[in-house]
Protein backbone atom coordinates (compact mmCIF):
# COMPACT_ATOMS: atom_id res chain seq x y z
CA UNK A 1 0.00 0.00 0.00
CA UNK A 2 2.85 2.14 0.48
CA UNK A 3 3.75 1.92 -3.15
CA UNK A 4 0.46 3.40 -4.21
CA UNK A 5 0.71 6.43 -1.77
CA UNK A 6 3.89 6.74 -3.90
CA UNK A 7 2.20 6.50 -6.80
CA UNK A 8 -1.01 8.70 -5.76
CA UNK A 9 1.50 11.26 -4.17
CA UNK A 10 3.16 11.76 -7.64
CA UNK A 11 0.29 12.11 -9.57
CA UNK A 12 -1.16 14.38 -7.70
CA UNK A 13 2.21 16.53 -7.17
CA UNK A 14 2.26 17.09 -10.92
CA UNK A 15 -0.48 19.86 -10.50
CA UNK A 16 -0.24 21.13 -6.44
CA UNK A 17 3.19 22.45 -5.60
CA UNK A 18 1.71 23.10 -2.35
CA UNK A 19 2.16 18.70 -1.32
CA UNK A 20 5.23 18.83 1.31
CA UNK A 21 6.43 15.35 2.64
CA UNK A 22 7.62 15.10 5.81
CA UNK A 23 9.11 11.63 6.90
CA UNK A 24 9.91 10.62 10.49
CA UNK A 25 13.31 8.27 8.58
CA UNK A 26 10.57 5.75 7.12
CA UNK A 27 9.96 5.32 3.46
CA UNK A 28 12.53 7.37 2.33
CA UNK A 29 13.94 5.32 -0.36
CA UNK A 30 10.59 4.55 -1.91
CA UNK A 31 10.35 8.38 -2.58
CA UNK A 32 13.74 9.01 -4.11
CA UNK A 33 12.06 9.75 -7.44
CA UNK A 34 9.86 12.30 -5.62
CA UNK A 35 13.28 14.06 -3.59
CA UNK A 36 14.89 14.10 -7.18
CA UNK A 37 11.73 15.91 -8.72
CA UNK A 38 10.61 18.26 -5.96
CA UNK A 39 13.87 18.43 -3.44
CA UNK A 40 12.26 21.64 -1.42
CA UNK A 41 9.37 19.97 -0.72
CA UNK A 42 10.96 16.56 0.46
CA UNK A 43 12.18 16.47 4.18
CA UNK A 44 13.15 13.42 5.68
CA UNK A 45 12.82 15.21 9.35
CA UNK A 46 14.15 13.06 11.78
CA UNK A 47 13.13 10.42 14.05
CA UNK A 48 11.33 13.06 16.29
CA UNK A 49 7.32 12.60 15.83
CA UNK A 50 6.08 15.09 17.92
CA UNK A 51 8.20 17.38 15.79
CA UNK A 52 7.18 16.40 12.81
CA UNK A 53 3.26 17.06 13.69
CA UNK A 54 4.08 20.63 14.89
CA UNK A 55 6.11 21.31 11.68
CA UNK A 56 3.37 20.02 10.02
CA UNK A 57 1.15 22.57 11.51
CA UNK A 58 3.78 25.50 10.99
CA UNK A 59 3.81 24.10 7.23
CA UNK A 60 -0.14 24.02 7.02
CA UNK A 61 -0.58 27.66 8.51
CA UNK A 62 1.76 28.76 4.93
CA UNK A 63 -0.90 27.21 3.08
CA UNK A 64 0.51 24.33 2.25
CA UNK A 65 -0.86 20.42 2.16
CA UNK A 66 1.94 18.94 4.46
CA UNK A 67 1.82 14.47 4.65
CA UNK A 68 3.75 13.53 7.86
CA UNK A 69 4.29 10.04 7.54
CA UNK A 70 6.21 7.38 9.79
CA UNK A 71 5.30 4.14 11.94
CA UNK A 72 1.93 4.31 13.95
CA UNK A 73 2.59 3.83 17.21
CA UNK A 74 4.82 6.84 17.29
CA UNK A 75 3.21 9.32 15.32
CA UNK A 76 -0.37 8.72 17.18
CA UNK A 77 -0.01 7.15 20.28
CA UNK A 78 3.34 9.35 20.83
CA UNK A 79 1.98 12.95 19.45
CA UNK A 80 -1.33 12.59 20.42
CA UNK A 81 -0.98 15.55 22.03
CA UNK A 82 0.59 17.53 19.09
CA UNK A 83 -1.81 16.25 16.66
CA UNK A 84 -4.76 17.34 19.13
CA UNK A 85 -3.46 20.69 19.79
CA UNK A 86 -1.15 21.57 16.62
CA UNK A 87 -3.01 20.50 14.30
CA UNK A 88 -6.85 20.23 15.35
CA UNK A 89 -7.14 23.10 17.63
CA UNK A 90 -5.31 25.07 15.75
CA UNK A 91 -7.15 24.39 12.58
CA UNK A 92 -4.07 23.85 11.07
CA UNK A 93 -5.21 21.27 8.36
CA UNK A 94 -2.52 17.97 7.80
CA UNK A 95 -2.26 14.51 6.38
CA UNK A 96 -0.97 12.12 8.57
CA UNK A 97 -0.29 8.95 7.23
CA UNK A 98 0.91 6.07 8.99
CA UNK A 99 2.96 2.63 8.70
CA UNK A 100 2.98 -0.68 10.31
CA UNK A 101 -0.21 -0.70 12.32
CA UNK A 102 -2.05 -2.90 14.50
CA UNK A 103 0.35 -6.40 13.71
CA UNK A 104 2.14 -5.41 10.70
CA UNK A 105 5.30 -5.14 11.91
CA UNK A 106 4.61 -8.28 14.51
CA UNK A 107 8.09 -9.51 14.54
CA UNK A 108 9.33 -6.24 15.95
CA UNK A 109 6.83 -6.71 19.60
CA UNK A 110 4.83 -5.04 21.84
CA UNK A 111 6.91 -1.67 21.23
CA UNK A 112 5.44 -1.64 17.55
CA UNK A 113 2.01 -3.07 17.73
CA UNK A 114 -0.53 -0.29 17.46
CA UNK A 115 -4.23 -1.10 17.66
CA UNK A 116 -5.23 2.15 19.67
CA UNK A 117 -4.57 5.10 16.66
CA UNK A 118 -7.52 4.73 15.53
CA UNK A 119 -9.61 5.00 18.67
CA UNK A 120 -7.82 7.95 19.96
CA UNK A 121 -7.16 9.79 17.23
CA UNK A 122 -11.18 9.63 16.67
CA UNK A 123 -11.91 11.59 20.00
CA UNK A 124 -10.57 14.54 18.58
CA UNK A 125 -12.83 17.26 17.15
CA UNK A 126 -11.77 18.45 13.43
CA UNK A 127 -10.20 15.23 12.65
CA UNK A 128 -10.97 12.89 9.65
CA UNK A 129 -9.82 8.75 9.96
CA UNK A 130 -9.69 6.28 7.17
CA UNK A 131 -8.40 3.20 7.64
CA UNK A 132 -8.11 2.08 3.46
CA UNK A 133 -8.08 -1.84 2.97
CA UNK A 134 -6.97 -2.08 -0.13
CA UNK A 135 -4.95 0.07 -2.81
CA UNK A 136 -7.82 1.48 -4.44
CA UNK A 137 -9.35 2.64 -1.26
CA UNK A 138 -6.06 4.22 -0.85
CA UNK A 139 -5.58 6.36 -3.89
CA UNK A 140 -9.75 7.31 -4.40
CA UNK A 141 -9.39 8.61 -0.31
CA UNK A 142 -6.01 10.42 0.14
CA UNK A 143 -7.59 12.25 -3.33
CA UNK A 144 -10.72 13.12 -2.10
CA UNK A 145 -9.35 14.10 1.07
CA UNK A 146 -6.13 15.58 1.48
CA UNK A 147 -6.24 19.17 0.22
CA UNK A 148 -9.66 19.89 2.12
CA UNK A 149 -7.75 22.11 5.01
CA UNK A 150 -9.10 19.35 7.86
CA UNK A 151 -6.60 17.12 9.33
CA UNK A 152 -7.21 13.65 8.07
CA UNK A 153 -5.78 10.06 9.43
CA UNK A 154 -4.63 7.79 6.55
CA UNK A 155 -3.75 4.16 8.41
CA UNK A 156 -1.83 2.13 5.48
CA UNK A 157 -1.20 -1.45 5.37
CA UNK A 158 1.37 -3.75 3.97
CA UNK A 159 -1.46 -6.43 3.28
CA UNK A 160 -4.12 -4.72 1.91
CA UNK A 161 -7.64 -6.80 0.52
CA UNK A 162 -8.63 -7.01 -2.64
CA UNK A 163 -11.80 -7.16 -2.80
CA UNK A 164 -13.48 -3.83 -5.17
CA UNK A 165 -16.24 -2.18 -4.34
CA UNK A 166 -17.34 1.65 -5.14
CA UNK A 167 -15.44 3.77 -2.89
CA UNK A 168 -16.81 7.27 -1.43
CA UNK A 169 -15.38 9.09 1.55
CA UNK A 170 -17.37 8.43 4.68
CA UNK A 171 -20.04 5.77 3.11
CA UNK A 172 -19.87 1.96 4.56
CA UNK A 173 -20.21 -1.28 1.70
CA UNK A 174 -22.74 -4.07 2.16
CA UNK A 175 -20.72 -6.50 1.37
CA UNK A 176 -23.41 -9.48 1.67
CA UNK A 177 -27.09 -8.38 2.74
CA UNK A 178 -29.16 -12.29 3.61
CA UNK A 179 -31.35 -10.16 5.62
CA UNK A 180 -30.38 -12.47 8.36
CA UNK A 181 -30.46 -11.55 12.21
CA UNK A 182 -26.59 -11.49 12.97
CA UNK A 183 -24.87 -8.21 10.96
CA UNK A 184 -20.76 -8.29 11.22
CA UNK A 185 -19.22 -4.94 10.73
CA UNK A 186 -15.47 -4.82 9.64
CA UNK A 187 -13.22 -2.12 8.73
CA UNK A 188 -9.37 -2.35 6.56
CA UNK A 189 -7.54 -5.44 5.60
CA UNK A 190 -9.22 -7.63 8.10
CA UNK A 191 -11.67 -8.05 5.76
CA UNK A 192 -9.94 -10.10 3.78
CA UNK A 193 -10.22 -12.72 6.86
CA UNK A 194 -13.72 -11.87 7.58
CA UNK A 195 -15.21 -12.31 3.85
CA UNK A 196 -13.53 -15.49 3.88
CA UNK A 197 -14.97 -16.60 7.34
CA UNK A 198 -19.03 -15.78 6.14
CA UNK A 199 -18.83 -15.98 2.84
CA UNK A 200 -21.74 -18.93 2.63
CA UNK A 201 -23.32 -18.14 6.31
CA UNK A 202 -26.13 -16.69 6.68
CA UNK A 203 -24.60 -13.52 8.09
CA UNK A 204 -24.88 -9.40 6.80
CA UNK A 205 -21.21 -7.69 6.28
CA UNK A 206 -21.28 -4.30 6.32
CA UNK A 207 -17.35 -2.79 5.53
CA UNK A 208 -15.81 0.62 6.48
CA UNK A 209 -12.95 2.54 5.30
CA UNK A 210 -14.11 5.56 6.97
CA UNK A 211 -13.90 5.07 10.83
CA UNK A 212 -14.53 9.15 11.02
CA UNK A 213 -17.60 10.48 10.32
CA UNK A 214 -19.21 7.16 10.57
CA UNK A 215 -22.08 6.11 8.32
CA UNK A 216 -24.75 6.21 10.36
CA UNK A 217 -27.04 5.80 8.18
CA UNK A 218 -26.07 2.54 6.94
CA UNK A 219 -25.59 1.31 10.48
CA UNK A 220 -29.07 2.72 11.21
CA UNK A 221 -30.57 0.10 8.22
CA UNK A 222 -28.58 -2.88 10.29
CA UNK A 223 -30.11 -2.14 13.74
CA UNK A 224 -32.93 -4.54 14.54
CA UNK A 225 -30.21 -7.45 14.26
CA UNK A 226 -27.11 -8.02 16.37
CA UNK A 227 -24.12 -6.93 15.68
CA UNK A 228 -20.53 -8.14 15.77
CA UNK A 229 -17.58 -5.67 15.17
CA UNK A 230 -14.61 -7.55 14.02
CA UNK A 231 -11.48 -5.26 13.49
CA UNK A 232 -7.91 -6.10 14.24
CA UNK A 233 -7.96 -2.41 16.29
CA UNK A 234 -9.93 -0.45 18.78
CA UNK A 235 -11.79 2.56 17.72
CA UNK A 236 -14.33 1.13 14.89
CA UNK A 237 -16.53 -0.20 17.35
CA UNK A 238 -16.49 2.76 19.49
CA UNK A 239 -17.88 4.52 16.88
CA UNK A 240 -20.35 2.21 15.63
CA UNK A 241 -21.81 2.98 18.76
CA UNK A 242 -22.61 6.33 17.61
CA UNK A 243 -25.87 4.89 16.83
CA UNK A 244 -28.17 4.63 19.85
CA UNK A 245 -29.57 1.18 21.30
CA UNK A 246 -27.48 -1.47 18.85
CA UNK A 247 -27.40 -4.78 20.05
CA UNK A 248 -23.69 -5.07 19.55
CA UNK A 249 -20.43 -6.75 20.47
CA UNK A 250 -16.56 -6.15 20.12
CA UNK A 251 -14.77 -9.58 18.77
CA UNK A 252 -10.87 -8.90 18.22
CA UNK A 253 -7.85 -6.89 20.64
CA UNK A 254 -7.76 -8.67 23.90
CA UNK A 255 -7.19 -6.86 26.93
CA UNK A 256 -3.63 -7.83 26.94
CA UNK A 257 -0.68 -7.33 25.20
CA UNK A 258 0.58 -9.58 21.99
CA UNK A 259 4.22 -10.59 23.58
CA UNK A 260 4.65 -12.65 20.77
CA UNK A 261 6.64 -12.14 17.10
CA UNK A 262 6.43 -13.61 13.74
CA UNK A 263 4.18 -12.21 11.46
CA UNK A 264 0.95 -10.55 11.43
CA UNK A 265 -0.71 -14.14 10.19
CA UNK A 266 0.62 -15.66 13.27
CA UNK A 267 -0.68 -12.60 16.28
CA UNK A 268 -4.19 -12.82 14.21
CA UNK A 269 -4.06 -16.77 14.84
CA UNK A 270 -2.89 -15.85 18.25
CA UNK A 271 -6.05 -13.48 18.95
CA UNK A 272 -8.94 -15.59 16.62
CA UNK A 273 -8.80 -13.17 13.97
CA UNK A 274 -7.75 -15.90 11.51
CA UNK A 275 -10.37 -16.50 9.01
CA UNK A 276 -10.82 -20.28 10.18
CA UNK A 277 -11.43 -18.57 14.53
CA UNK A 278 -13.59 -16.18 13.05
CA UNK A 279 -15.75 -18.33 10.99
CA UNK A 280 -16.15 -20.56 14.49
CA UNK A 281 -17.45 -17.75 16.20
CA UNK A 282 -19.67 -16.79 13.97
CA UNK A 283 -21.19 -20.48 13.72
CA UNK A 284 -21.50 -20.02 17.23
CA UNK A 285 -23.24 -16.84 17.29
CA UNK A 286 -25.63 -18.07 14.46
CA UNK A 287 -26.95 -21.08 16.24
CA UNK A 288 -29.20 -19.14 18.25
CA UNK A 289 -31.14 -17.89 15.08
CA UNK A 290 -30.86 -21.46 13.56
CA UNK A 291 -33.03 -22.84 16.11
CA UNK A 292 -35.43 -20.06 16.26
CA UNK B 1 11.58 51.49 33.10
CA UNK B 2 10.39 52.67 29.70
CA UNK B 3 7.04 54.46 30.59
CA UNK B 4 5.00 52.36 27.71
CA UNK B 5 6.71 49.30 29.42
CA UNK B 6 5.15 50.34 32.79
CA UNK B 7 1.80 51.28 31.35
CA UNK B 8 1.41 47.74 30.34
CA UNK B 9 2.50 46.37 33.23
CA UNK B 10 -0.05 48.40 34.76
CA UNK B 11 -2.87 47.38 32.64
CA UNK B 12 -1.51 43.66 33.40
CA UNK B 13 -2.21 44.24 37.34
CA UNK B 14 -5.42 46.01 36.80
CA UNK B 15 -7.30 43.28 34.53
CA UNK B 16 -5.66 40.10 36.54
CA UNK B 17 -7.13 41.90 39.75
CA UNK B 18 -10.55 42.67 37.95
CA UNK B 19 -10.45 39.23 36.24
CA UNK B 20 -8.57 36.94 39.16
CA UNK B 21 -6.49 35.67 36.28
CA UNK B 22 -2.92 36.03 35.00
CA UNK B 23 0.46 34.39 35.69
CA UNK B 24 1.25 38.11 36.30
CA UNK B 25 5.36 37.57 37.13
CA UNK B 26 5.52 35.49 33.74
CA UNK B 27 4.07 38.30 32.09
CA UNK B 28 6.25 41.04 33.74
CA UNK B 29 9.72 39.42 32.58
CA UNK B 30 8.83 39.16 28.68
CA UNK B 31 7.49 42.75 28.71
CA UNK B 32 10.48 44.83 27.45
CA UNK B 33 10.67 41.65 24.59
CA UNK B 34 7.73 41.98 23.67
CA UNK B 35 7.55 45.70 23.25
CA UNK B 36 11.60 45.67 21.30
CA UNK B 37 9.49 43.23 19.06
CA UNK B 38 6.33 45.16 17.97
CA UNK B 39 8.74 48.23 17.59
CA UNK B 40 11.18 46.13 15.28
CA UNK B 41 9.65 43.43 13.30
CA UNK B 42 7.65 44.06 10.35
CA UNK B 43 3.38 43.89 10.62
CA UNK B 44 0.42 46.21 10.77
CA UNK B 45 -2.09 46.37 13.32
CA UNK B 46 -5.14 46.79 10.81
CA UNK B 47 -4.03 44.28 8.49
CA UNK B 48 -2.67 41.23 11.33
CA UNK B 49 -2.73 38.34 8.01
CA UNK B 50 -0.92 41.07 6.08
CA UNK B 51 1.27 38.47 3.61
CA UNK B 52 4.45 40.17 4.37
CA UNK B 53 4.17 40.91 7.64
CA UNK B 54 6.84 39.10 10.11
CA UNK B 55 5.44 35.86 12.06
CA UNK B 56 5.45 36.03 16.50
CA UNK B 57 4.57 32.89 18.21
CA UNK B 58 4.44 33.07 21.84
CA UNK B 59 5.27 29.49 22.64
CA UNK B 60 5.06 30.35 26.83
CA UNK B 61 1.48 31.05 26.46
CA UNK B 62 0.98 31.55 29.96
CA UNK B 63 2.54 34.85 29.43
CA UNK B 64 -0.86 35.37 27.08
CA UNK B 65 -2.34 38.67 29.11
CA UNK B 66 1.13 40.43 28.45
CA UNK B 67 1.15 39.46 24.98
CA UNK B 68 -2.80 41.09 24.63
CA UNK B 69 -1.69 44.35 26.78
CA UNK B 70 1.60 44.83 24.48
CA UNK B 71 -0.92 43.86 21.13
CA UNK B 72 -3.23 46.54 22.43
CA UNK B 73 -0.80 48.75 22.98
CA UNK B 74 -0.08 48.51 19.51
CA UNK B 75 -3.57 49.03 18.26
CA UNK B 76 -4.61 45.62 17.65
CA UNK B 77 -7.89 45.94 19.74
CA UNK B 78 -8.90 48.30 22.47
CA UNK B 79 -7.50 46.87 25.92
CA UNK B 80 -10.90 48.07 27.65
CA UNK B 81 -11.83 44.60 25.40
CA UNK B 82 -8.74 42.54 27.52
CA UNK B 83 -10.76 43.49 30.79
CA UNK B 84 -13.33 40.14 30.13
CA UNK B 85 -9.81 38.26 30.55
CA UNK B 86 -10.58 34.63 31.18
CA UNK B 87 -14.61 34.94 31.42
CA UNK B 88 -16.78 32.72 30.26
CA UNK B 89 -17.82 34.50 27.49
CA UNK B 90 -14.45 36.71 26.49
CA UNK B 91 -12.45 35.68 23.34
CA UNK B 92 -9.57 36.93 25.66
CA UNK B 93 -8.99 33.71 27.41
CA UNK B 94 -5.96 32.93 29.45
CA UNK B 95 -4.25 30.97 26.81
CA UNK B 96 -4.51 32.26 23.46
CA UNK B 97 -6.50 31.47 20.92
CA UNK B 98 -5.62 32.18 17.65
CA UNK B 99 -9.10 32.03 15.94
CA UNK B 100 -10.09 34.64 17.81
CA UNK B 101 -7.66 37.52 18.68
CA UNK B 102 -6.18 38.89 16.01
CA UNK B 103 -2.55 39.04 15.95
CA UNK B 104 -1.79 35.56 17.33
CA UNK B 105 -0.16 33.45 14.74
CA UNK B 106 -0.72 30.01 16.83
CA UNK B 107 -3.09 28.77 19.71
CA UNK B 108 -0.37 27.91 22.83
CA UNK B 109 -0.71 26.76 25.84
CA UNK B 110 0.71 23.40 26.41
CA UNK B 111 4.60 24.17 26.72
CA UNK B 112 7.01 23.05 24.06
CA UNK B 113 4.70 23.08 21.15
CA UNK B 114 4.71 26.58 20.12
CA UNK B 115 8.66 26.48 18.63
CA UNK B 116 7.95 23.34 16.97
CA UNK B 117 4.95 25.34 15.23
CA UNK B 118 7.49 28.06 14.17
CA UNK B 119 9.78 25.69 13.05
CA UNK B 120 7.49 24.51 10.84
CA UNK B 121 6.75 28.29 9.63
CA UNK B 122 9.73 29.31 8.82
CA UNK B 123 10.36 25.84 6.45
CA UNK B 124 7.36 27.08 4.90
CA UNK B 125 8.57 30.65 4.36
CA UNK B 126 11.91 29.18 2.89
CA UNK B 127 10.00 27.10 0.70
CA UNK B 128 7.93 29.64 -0.74
CA UNK B 129 11.15 32.13 -1.10
CA UNK B 130 9.93 34.49 1.06
CA UNK B 131 12.85 35.85 2.11
CA UNK B 132 11.95 39.20 3.68
CA UNK B 133 10.28 37.43 5.72
CA UNK B 134 11.05 35.86 9.41
CA UNK B 135 9.61 33.89 12.30
CA UNK B 136 9.96 34.74 15.83
CA UNK B 137 9.33 32.25 18.68
CA UNK B 138 9.23 33.07 22.68
CA UNK B 139 10.56 30.36 25.15
CA UNK B 140 10.29 30.66 28.61
CA UNK B 141 13.33 28.56 30.58
CA UNK B 142 10.91 26.36 32.07
CA UNK B 143 9.27 25.25 28.76
CA UNK B 144 12.79 24.34 27.63
CA UNK B 145 12.37 21.38 30.40
CA UNK B 146 10.05 19.92 27.47
CA UNK B 147 12.06 17.74 25.08
CA UNK B 148 10.16 18.67 22.05
CA UNK B 149 12.11 22.50 22.63
CA UNK B 150 14.99 20.53 22.06
CA UNK B 151 14.09 18.22 19.13
CA UNK B 152 12.68 21.94 17.70
CA UNK B 153 16.28 22.94 17.91
CA UNK B 154 18.15 20.21 16.40
CA UNK B 155 15.40 20.29 13.68
CA UNK B 156 15.77 23.92 12.93
CA UNK B 157 19.65 24.33 13.10
CA UNK B 158 19.35 20.75 10.55
CA UNK B 159 17.13 22.92 7.99
CA UNK B 160 19.10 25.50 8.25
CA UNK B 161 16.28 27.98 8.67
CA UNK B 162 18.31 30.87 9.50
CA UNK B 163 15.01 33.01 9.27
CA UNK B 164 14.41 31.85 12.70
CA UNK B 165 14.86 33.73 15.81
CA UNK B 166 14.34 32.00 19.34
CA UNK B 167 13.81 34.28 22.03
CA UNK B 168 14.66 32.52 25.19
CA UNK B 169 13.14 33.93 28.34
CA UNK B 170 15.78 33.09 30.77
CA UNK B 171 13.97 34.08 34.72
CA UNK B 172 14.77 31.56 36.23
CA UNK B 173 11.57 30.18 36.95
CA UNK B 174 12.46 26.94 37.09
CA UNK B 175 15.51 27.20 39.79
CA UNK B 176 13.62 24.94 42.51
CA UNK B 177 13.15 22.31 39.42
CA UNK B 178 15.33 21.50 36.50
CA UNK B 179 16.74 24.74 36.04
CA UNK B 180 19.08 25.26 32.82
CA UNK B 181 22.12 26.61 33.95
CA UNK B 182 23.89 27.38 30.40
CA UNK B 183 21.05 27.83 27.81
CA UNK B 184 23.40 29.91 25.76
CA UNK B 185 26.29 27.21 25.66
CA UNK B 186 23.70 24.38 25.14
CA UNK B 187 21.48 26.25 22.30
CA UNK B 188 24.94 27.25 20.71
CA UNK B 189 25.73 23.05 20.77
CA UNK B 190 22.39 22.60 19.34
CA UNK B 191 23.56 24.94 16.02
CA UNK B 192 22.31 28.09 16.66
CA UNK B 193 23.81 31.59 16.84
CA UNK B 194 23.27 32.10 20.29
CA UNK B 195 23.57 35.51 22.16
CA UNK B 196 22.85 36.73 26.02
CA UNK B 197 21.30 40.07 26.38
CA UNK B 198 19.54 42.09 29.11
CA UNK B 199 15.92 40.93 28.80
CA UNK B 200 14.99 44.29 30.02
CA UNK B 201 17.16 46.24 27.73
CA UNK B 202 14.81 47.65 24.72
CA UNK B 203 17.81 48.88 22.58
CA UNK B 204 20.00 46.08 22.99
CA UNK B 205 16.55 43.69 22.53
CA UNK B 206 15.43 45.71 19.29
CA UNK B 207 19.48 45.63 18.04
CA UNK B 208 19.41 41.52 18.92
CA UNK B 209 16.33 41.46 17.02
CA UNK B 210 17.24 42.70 13.34
CA UNK B 211 20.72 40.69 13.48
CA UNK B 212 20.25 38.01 10.44
CA UNK B 213 22.64 35.40 10.12
CA UNK B 214 23.63 31.85 8.55
CA UNK B 215 21.67 29.85 11.47
CA UNK B 216 18.71 29.89 13.35
CA UNK B 217 19.22 33.17 16.27
CA UNK B 218 19.08 32.27 19.51
CA UNK B 219 18.46 35.20 22.34
CA UNK B 220 18.76 34.64 25.10
CA UNK B 221 17.14 37.57 27.22
CA UNK B 222 18.10 37.41 31.14
CA UNK B 223 14.76 38.42 32.84
CA UNK B 224 13.78 38.88 35.88
CA UNK B 225 10.19 36.98 36.81
CA UNK B 226 8.13 40.23 37.78
CA UNK B 227 10.23 42.60 36.90
CA UNK B 228 8.97 46.03 38.19
CA UNK B 229 7.88 45.27 41.16
CA UNK B 230 9.97 44.03 44.30
CA UNK B 231 7.27 41.88 46.22
CA UNK B 232 6.61 39.82 42.68
CA UNK B 233 10.63 39.41 42.24
CA UNK B 234 10.85 38.20 45.84
CA UNK B 235 7.96 36.40 46.22
CA UNK B 236 7.87 34.99 42.46
CA UNK B 237 6.35 30.79 43.25
CA UNK B 238 3.50 32.51 45.18
CA UNK B 239 2.68 35.04 42.79
CA UNK B 240 2.76 32.34 39.62
CA UNK B 241 -0.87 31.76 39.40
CA UNK B 242 -2.03 34.78 41.64
CA UNK B 243 -3.78 37.66 41.08
CA UNK B 244 -3.83 40.79 43.17
CA UNK B 245 -6.53 41.64 45.44
CA UNK B 246 -7.63 45.47 45.56
CA UNK B 247 -5.10 46.17 48.47
CA UNK B 248 -2.38 44.36 46.38
CA UNK B 249 -3.00 46.18 43.35
CA UNK B 250 -2.48 49.62 45.26
CA UNK B 251 0.59 47.90 46.38
CA UNK B 252 1.98 46.55 43.38
CA UNK B 253 1.24 49.69 41.15
CA UNK B 254 3.08 52.07 43.89
CA UNK B 255 5.99 49.29 43.59
CA UNK B 256 5.43 50.09 39.78
CA UNK B 257 6.18 53.62 40.52
CA UNK B 258 8.90 53.73 42.27
CA UNK B 259 10.54 51.29 39.91
CA UNK B 260 12.29 49.61 42.99
CA UNK B 261 13.45 47.06 40.82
Amino acid sequence: MRKQFRETIMDLSNNDERIVLLFGDVSVYLFDEFKKKYPNRFYNIGICENTLISVGAGLSSQGFYPFIHTITPFITERSFEQVKLDLCYNQFGANIVSCGASFDYAWDGATHHCYTDLAILRLLPDIEIIQPGSTKELDILLRSQYNNGRTTYFRLSDYPHKIDMPVEFGKGAILKNTNSKLTVVTAGPILANVLEACKDLDINLVYFHTIKPIDKELICRFKDSEIVVIHDAFGLYEAICEVPHLNISYYGIPDEFCSCYGNVHDVRKKIGLDSVSIREKLKNKIKKYSKA
Amino acid sequence: MNPDCKRIRQDILKISNVSGHGHVPSCFSVIEILYALYHTINHDPKKPSWSRRDIFVLSKGHASLGLYCVLAHFGYFDIKNVYSFGSFTSDFGCHMDRIKIPGIEASTGSLGHGIAIAVGMALGLKIKKEDSRRVYTLIGDGEANEGSVWEAIMVATNLGLNNLTIIYDNNLSHSRGLQIQNPAQRLGAFGCEAVEVDGHDISQLKKEILVVSSKPRAIIAHTKKGFGSRSLISNHYEWHRKSPTSEELKKLLRELDEETV
